[in-house]
């Protein structure tokens, strides 16, 4: 049986051999082999269709106007960027976005990482207890979003009540839509909920490469547990750390789920991707919001490439 | 080995575990009561006179969100399942040709599937609804599971690809010499082979389908093929439906996924892991 084990065996690309057996007599010349094109075809054409034209249009049409109740499509050259850079909600959402990425990236990689070095080593259990962990991951984000207003709501809400039942205040201070950054926060803990177990798991999975015996060397040098998560841990899970806090990145910057489900359109919460929704599809300016989802996926892309050219090392044994 | 038992682990495990399953639980403990026992504070933390009126209402009710909530869970289900079985055998037949075959152009076409996983999610979202706007497939099935399987395929393939890979040619040369077609060889020897992989493929592209919102939101604008997400958002936002039956249909829309999670978590996992590490 193939285990699916993925760890050993991401990357390269083998180069596969043709499935004819050697020992069998090939044909003369080359023979064309229709039978790879015929299996291909379809994702072939679902691939161009429906996601390298789309691409296209989206870069190209950036720079036009495209406005359904205003037709016909006319050349703008910048027009839609500079636009945006005169809209007050899409400025106030890339504000609120930035601390989105900088609140979920920080906190699901130092939660991921902690998670995964709790289960490093194997123990009676630690399958289930992985079961559970996965769950957040595997839920709709805009269903997680109405099953955390129970958690926010002012009256009724797990926050406050605890927080009265606590002591440690009236119990009606944490709400969403008054305070930005209270606001921001509180959205992107739903979001950090759903995205840490796949962290944990990309950081475990990282983890699980590393010998047992150098934590035993460790050991005889005399090194302090801390010393040893300094020297052997942390730099063993950079390629994992690395690999999820870019899934953590395009997650943030283009988070549209949970704001809009908690909190509206209100501007203390609205992100990016809401905004685009909002021009496309409620003004029926196609033209800006192109321009806007080709902003989003070009800074995705840029801070993507400068995540792996920072945090991810190759791990030599 | 390290055999010092750990002091933490118990508080480790039970943080763990708290973090994950108490947001479930706050709304499922809504859901089982009614609208004043939830509101009454101090709050209660158990639901001390439980009640199932709520699902009652939802599932057999007559009321128009009850009706909403009911075709909505239909509508999921089969845009869902139309999308995995469709994702799943596109992909299949492309990975083993990716991964089996020398031909012209291979790596180009591989390499340009997998590019397209780079693609921040949003980018096509508005040409994709233009695409479908124009070929009156805005408000039906199709149109939605197109747009699934699209943005579906690129994972699929790579994952497939790497279990068909990790199978070793001499089956498939064995099966060619006893006079099998290739195409029999795929399906009879190498399939079953893969079917970890094609099980794991199918999951996660079942999960992934489950959890779309945006797109189903701009794709489908009446309750004809509106997915429960959309529905379930569309009621939040109108803040007349009571905090109970909103947490029960919360419960309702991840009670599949929840159960495939934990049902099938080593698949997913281990499709996870094949798929996303670089």
């Amino acid at each position: 049986m193939p285990r699916a084990n993925g760890v050993e065996r991401g990357g390269e690309v083998e180069v596969g051999r043709s499935l004819r057996p050697t020992s069998a007599p090939r044909p003369r010349g080359r023979r064309f082999d229709a039978l790879p094109y015929v299996l291909i075809a379809p994702v072939s054409i679902f691939i161009i269709g429906l996601a390298l034209v789309p691409a296209a249009f989206t870069i190209i049409e950036s720079f036009f106007t495209v406005d359904e109740l205003n037709p016909p499509v006319r050349f703008n050259g910048l027009g839609n960027f500079v636009a945006l850079l005169r809209n007050e909600a899409v400025v106030s959402s890339a504000g609120n976005t930035a601390l989105y990425v900088l609140i979920g990236v920080g906190l699901s990689t130092v939660l991921g990482m902690a998670i995964a070095v709790a289960l490093q080593h194997p123990f009676r259990g630690r399958g289930l207890i992985i079961a559970v962990l996965i769950l957040p991951w595997a839920l709709p984000g805009v269903v997680e979003g109405i099953l955390w207003s129970g958690i926010f709501e002012p009256n009724a809400g797990l926050i406050n009540n605890l927080i009265a039942t606590l002591h440690l205040g009236a119990g009606n201070g944490v709400l969403l839509g008054q305070d930005r950054l209270l606001t921001v926060a509180l959205i992107e803990l739903v979001q950090v909920w759903q995205m840490t177990p796949l962290t944990t798991l990309l950081i475990f999975a990282a983890l699980q490469l590393i010998p047992g015996e150098l934590y035993e060397a460790a050991q005889i040098d005399g090194a302090s547990r801390w010393r040893s998560f300094l020297s052997i841990t942390l730099p063993m899970a950079r390629p994992g750390i690395a690999v999820a806090m870019v899934q953590a990145l395009i997650a943030t910057l283009n988070i549209f789920d949970q704001p809009y489900v908690l909190n509206g359109a209100a501007s203390t919460g609205a992100s990016v991707t809401m905004q685009t929704y909002f021009i496309s599809f409620q003004n029926l300016n196609f033209g800006e919001g192109y321009a806007l989802s080709l902003v989003i996926a070009l800074v995705t892309v840029a801070l993507s490439l400068l995540v792996v050219r920072f945090v991810y090392r190759k791990v030599e044994l | 080995m390290r055999t010092r038992r750990h002091p933490l682990r118990a508080l480790s495990v039970t943080l763990i575990v708290l973090w994950s399953i108490v947001p479930i639980y706050w709304a499922a403990k809504t859901s089982l009561q009614t609208e004043s026992a939830a509101r009454a504070r101090p709050a209660q933390y158990v639901p001390l006179q439980p009640t199932i009126a709520n699902f009652r209402s939802l599932l057999d009710g007559q009321s128009d969100v009850s009706r909403g909530i009911r075709r909505s869970m239909v509508n999921i289900v089969i845009e869902c399942g139309a999308a995995t079985a469709v994702t799943v055998a596109l992909a299949a037949l492309a990975a083993y040709a990716f991964a089996r075959f020398e031909f012209r152009g291979r790596n180009l076409v591989f390499y340009a599937v997998l590019a397209t996983m780079a693609f921040p999610p949003y980018t096509t979202l508005i040409p994709l609804y233009r695409i479908m706007s124009s070929l009156g497939l805005v408000n039906t099935y199709t149109g939605i599971v197109l747009v699934y399987v699209s943005g579906f395929l690129p994972l699929a393939t790579w994952v497939l690809h790497n279990y068909f890979v990790s199978i070793p040619h001499s089956i498939e040369e064995a099966g060619l010499i006893d006079g099998a077609g290739r195409l029999q060889v795929f399906w009879h020897l190498v399939l079953p082979l893969a079917l970890p992989g094609v099980i794991s493929t199918a999951l996660i592209t079942f999960l992934f389908a489950w959890a779309q919102f945006l797109f189903p939101l701009v794709l489908s604008t009446d309750l004809s093929t509106q997915p429960l997400t959309v529905l379930i958002a569309a009621l939040q936002g109108r803040h007349v439906v009571p905090t109970t039956l909103m947490s029960a249909a919360g419960i309702l829309a991840i009670a599949v996924p929840a159960v495939i999670a934990l049902v099938f978590n080593r698949y997913i996992v281990n499709g996870l892991l094949a798929g996303s590490t670089k």
